[in-house]
């Protein structure tokens, strides 16, 4: 019914999407599959009117069509539900429901007693236990995602698209959806369903279409796939599945003191129980999907969110710290990979954003010489020979891996304790990205001790000495030494554990 | 060559836009020697030593209580009450010294006191009310504005201490004003906090990018608050030599400087948005707004005639000066 064909997008210099396609059949559930950056959610964009392909084309019914907004995409019949909720937090639940899509009463007013009677169909339908009037911002999590799918399937779609929308549900919410899914399939509704849940998969898709690199790889009935073909055409790799774990005392003397020693740690909604230690002068891999905590621990672990349970001891104590001067007063680092909104200030000079770490810590009001911000930036520079342009420059005369050299510039001139870096190489060209291994590589031969989550699984592979693996706000697997290949990499990010057998086939 | 030549086909306008942008407070200057050749070509009465020391002494004043709004600005806020704060330290000033000598410490003290405790609830209101510090400051101006009406019943009373009057407008071979010995108190140390400290340096990050300032391990809160702590107390001692000037005072004497102060801020290439800006440029922009202030008096015009023209020059020097980034998401 629907089909995309030769989709090319590429975003500046990015290729996110490469000749993609995609069939989708009515009374169908097509599971859309990838792993990170491999282009699933870009088509699912570019179905739901967010983003316009530079190439390819879309057909509806054997017939070309343009979806050039979200507009467009409601036309054709075409409903979305994200992960990243699209309701107004400030809203009610009814006027969520119902926004842009009223029915209309007399005289061209809105009619509140059919829309209450719908939306209490719709909220009975998925078993949502709230009042039409409640505010979405005072709801669950759960209830919130569950809703989002109510407000999609509220437009009799033809084509319903599904982005990780179990994400924030339990189990017996799971049911109740996928048992409207089921009824929605045998209504004819087409579906596409993207999850990073193997067995998901199996339980309520007809077919697959899995992309890797903005490729198609594959299309196929669920049917004639396993889990380890599946994990293959995502990942190229075939997983390989152990239950044994490498220890982490194995590679350090039974006294020595862990420069972060993170416990049971949990941060609603995506971090649920995480535990992790590091020691001096490891170069530690997060690996796992996006969206699995990553981000979220390293930030724990620097102050900027206050975890609810479980204990972070940092240098052998209990440490929560308040706020990220609190943590980087204690002598942590953190560079982030959202380079613009969280690392550099781009009006600044360089210099000044090299000397920006320094100028965090230290007297408020003591004299600071102009020399003091100019010869701490030299040094910086010219001690791990990083290129990065005359020091009296914007920062935003750079390129992106240059502001990013320049950011980790800031961090190990500082000489933290422990460097914190959340997928610091993203976007970032592969001159660069080399050129920033190499430097902790060395910060780590000095004894600092690297943190870092990288989206890239050859990246984590090529710098970690143990990668720890997340998947759903846990360890799924904590890689060191010869288990640190690809193979367990990619199961361990499936979440594929061997230990439990949640996944069946 | 080529690079020439792509610069002659630039307009006139776009040239001129970009000399602009790429030095503010040079620009201002030649703004203001432009603006006051006019004014001497139209009216030669008006080079005179008198009008040129009162150029000076105007230009002072208004780059003293320009100044903490320069730091609000660099910092990403902004203050509407450094017109309220001046009136209410120019009544406090007189209401004290009352026409006699030896009260300048006690004043000092109790001017800057206020100042400082209206600015840190400014900053803390900006900062844990969480609504545009334009709002805030407006709100908390009008209390000040308010409380001047309640102390005096309306009409403050006193007079600045000669001696204290003398300290601002007695004139160096008739011409320099005394004044300009408070400056060389007070722009060092401006220059001082905004250029050589850690505070200086937190204050652009903040005003640059939140977000990577706290992640970079400021306080932006305490950064915040100081700000308009620095402002209230640099209005305040304006305040007071202002009282100086004038020798009397009056409720809302001062409340022009409020937008006064924030035009020769932008003008001084200040930005709006934040992360941008020096007080040199501040000292160009106040210069620039004295010389068009002494301009439409000159040309003996009558006052709502004065303050369109001045409205309209005004909306001209903020479009030529627009310098808004996009909003960042």
């Amino acid at each position: 019914m629907f089909e995309m064909r030769g989709i090319d997008k590429q975003f500046d210099a990015v290729v996110a999407l490469k000749k993609a396609s995609l069939t989708i059949e009515p009374g169908k559930i097509t599971a859309l599959l990838g792993s990170n950056g491999s282009g699933k959610s870009t088509m699912v964009k570019v179905l739901a009117g967010l983003v316009n392909p530079n190439g390819g084309e879309v057909l509806m019914d054997g017939k070309p069509i343009q979806i050039r907004s979200g507009m467009d995409s409601r036309k054709y019949g075409i409903a979305t539900a994200f992960q990243d909720l699209s309701l107004i937090p400030t809203m009610s639940v009814i006027d969520n429901i119902l926004l842009g899509n009223e029915p209309m009463g007399s005289m061209g007013m809105v009619d509140r007693k059919k829309a209450l009677r719908e939306v209490n169909e719709l909220l009975e339908r998925f078993q949502i236990d709230c009042d039409p009037n409640d505010y979405v911002n005072t709801l669950m999590p759960s209830a919130q995602s569950m809703l989002e799918v109510a407000k999609a399937v509220k437009h009799k779609p033809r084509l319903l698209l599904l982005d990780e929308v179990t994400a924030a549900l339990h189990h017996d919410e799971i049911d109740i959806l996928f048992r409207v899914l089921r009824e929605l399939r045998e209504e004819g509704v087409a579906m596409v369903y993207v999850t990073h849940r193997m067995n998901e998969i199996f339980q309520i898709c007809d077919s697959a279409t899995i992309m890797r690199g903005g490729e198609t790889v594959i299309s196929a009935p669920v049917s004639e796939l396993t889990l380890s073909d599946i994990v293959f055409y995502m990942t190229g790799k075939r997983p390989e599945v152990s239950d044994k774990n490498p220890t982490v005392e194995h590679h350090f003397s039974a006294d020595a003191v862990p420069v972060l020693d993170v416990e049971n740690l949990k941060i609603s909604p995506k971090v649920k129980d995480i535990s992790l230690k590091a020691y001096e002068g490891e170069i530690i891999g997060i690996g796992g999907l996006e969206g699995q905590g990553q981000s979220e621990l390293i930030r724990a672990v620097l102050g900027e969110i206050q975890p609810e349970n479980g204990t972070i001891r940092f240098l052998g104590k209990d440490r929560r710290f308040k706020a990220p001067a609190d943590g980087v007063k204690s002598g942590i680092g953190f560079i982030s990979g959202e380079r613009n909104r969280e690392a550099i200030f781009a009006e600044r000079t360089i210099s000044e954003n090299i000397f920006a770490g320094n100028a965090a810590k230290g007297g408020l009001f003591s004299y600071l010489k102009a020399s003091t911000v100019k010869n701490f930036a030299r040094n910086a520079v010219e001690k791990y020979r990083i290129k990065i342009g005359e020091l009296k420059n914007p920062a935003n005369s750079l390129s992106g891996g240059n502001q990013q050299k320049l950011v980790v510039a800031r961090w190990i001139a500082m000489g933290p304790k422990l460097l914190l870096l959340d997928d610091p190489t993203k976007g970032v060209d592969i001159h660069s990205r080399l050129e920033i291994h190499d430097i902790l590589r060395q910060c780590a031969k000095d004894g600092m001790t690297v943190i870092m989550s990288a989206s890239d699984t050859d990246e984590l592979l090529a710098i970690a000495d143990r990668i720890y693996v997340f998947y759903e706000g846990k360890v799924s697997g904590m890689l060191s030494g010869e288990s640190k290949n690809a193979q367990r990499l990619v199961a361990c990010m499936m979440g594929m554990t061997g230990k439990e057998e949640a996944v069946q086939k | 060559m080529q690079n020439n030549a792509s610069t002659a086909r630039m307009g006139f306008s776009s040239s001129l836009k970009h000399f602009v942008k790429a030095s503010p407070a040079r620009m201002a200057l030649i703004l203001a020697a432009l603006l006051f050749l006019i004014t001497v070509l139209i009216n030669p009465n008006g080079l005179n030593p008198t009008a040129i020391g009162s150029i000076i002494l105007m230009t002072t004043l208004l780059a003293i209580s320009a100044a903490g709004q320069t730091m609000v600005l660099i910092s990403g806020g902004i203050d509407f009450g450094v017109g309220s704060v001046m009136s209410a330290a120019a009544i406090l000033t007189t209401y004290t010294m009352n026409g006699q000598n030896g009260h300048f410490v006690q004043v000092l003290v109790m001017a800057l006191l206020m100042g400082a405790a209206i600015g840190a609830m400014n900053g803390i209101c900006v900062v844990k009310i969480g609504l545009p510090p334009m709002i805030v400051t407006m709100a908390i101006s009008n209390i000040v504005t308010r409380l001047q009406y309640v102390f005096t019943q309306g009409s403050p009373s006193g007079y600045a201490s000669p001696l204290f009057v003398k300290s601002v407008t007695a004139r160096i071979g008739g011409v320099i004003p005394f004044i300009v010995f408070y400056a060389m108190l007070i722009f060092p140390l401006v220059l001082f906090v905004i250029n050589r400290t850690r505070f200086g340096k937190q204050m652009y990050m903040v005003g640059n990018n939140r977000v990577a300032a706290r992640l970079t391990g400021v306080r932006v809160n305490r950064i915040v608050i100081l700000t308009y702590v620095f402002s209230g107390l640099l209005s305040s001692f304006a305040g007071m030599l202002g009282a100086a000037y004038m020798n009397t005072a009056r409720c809302q004497i001062f409340d022009d400087y409020a937008f006064t102060s924030l035009v020769a801020v932008i003008v001084g290439g200040t930005s709006f948005s934040g992360g941008i800006g020096t007080f040199g440029g501040t000292i160009a922009g106040a210069l620039l707004m004295t010389v068009l202030s002494n301009a439409l008096t000159t040309l003996a015009l009558s006052q709502p005639l004065r303050n369109i023209l001045n409205g309209v020059i005004v909306v001209l020097l903020l479009i030529l000066y627009n310098r808004s980034k996009s909003v960042r998401q």
